[in-house]
């Protein structure tokens, strides 16, 4: 049993390709607060590596990776 | 001084080099795209549009070049270049490569700025990254 992340921010990224996804989440985290959460979704199939590239370049931390209801979903906490 | 803006050793700095134009619109695309992903990751970004590449910022081609599709439907490249300005991508050109299409820079689209060869390769020195197209 993993533990609940609880998000600050919801971004559905879902229809949208490389590069959209994460040109909104760049937008959607620097409207947060240090330390709250992002939830971004997408249906890119390219997103997974794309947002672990993205976190580990920006210094904002990915949280949790996953796959829900066939999409991917990422929490990332806003550095 | 330099070309780039940043003086922050955090943040890269990526320079595109766009060589490709009206004669092929499958290569025009890309670097857009590529270049505003690398923005929205906090990079400093520029793409540098010589040889036939200034023809991808000149007035009324953003409209006219289309971005082929397999079964048709595919995107105004306009779509591209202002997704790219929008987060703030850069572009520049230089004067030959104007010349070349009889270009001046009445006939580029809004924020392109102009360079020489020398800004150019210092610009490429400072760089963390240099592609080219």
């Amino acid at each position: 049993m993993t533990d609940v992340i609880k998000e600050d921010q919801v971004l559905d990224c879902s229809g949208m390709l490389c590069p959209m996804p994460v040109v909104k989440t760049s937008k959607a985290i620097k409207e947060l607060q240090s330390g709250q959460v992002l939830k971004m979704i997408s249906t890119d199939p390219g997103a997974p590596p794309d947002m672990e590239a993205w976190a580990r370049q920006t210094g904002n931390e990915m949280l949790r990776s996953m796959t829900e209801n066939g999409k991917f979903v990422f929490f990332l906490k806003k550095k | 001084m330099s070309v780039w803006k940043t003086n922050d050793p955090e943040v890269k700095k990526i320079l595109y080099v766009q060589t490709h134009g009206e004669k092929d619109p499958e290569r025009t695309a890309t670097p857009f795209f590529l270049a505003t992903a690398g923005a929205a990751m906090d990079n400093e970004v520029c793409i540098y549009f010589t040889m036939n590449g200034p023809q991808c910022v000149a007035k009324g081609n953003g409209e006219r070049i289309i971005i082929p599709r397999k079964g048709g439907g595919g995107k105004e490249l306009k779509f591209f270049i202002e997704q790219a300005a929008e987060i703030g991508v850069r572009f520049l050109v230089c004067q030959p490569s104007l010349d070349l299409h009889g270009y001046t820079m009445d006939d580029m689209i809004e924020g392109v700025e102009m360079i020489g060869g020398a800004a150019f390769n210092d610009m490429a020195c400072d760089a963390d990254a240099v592609i080219g197209f």
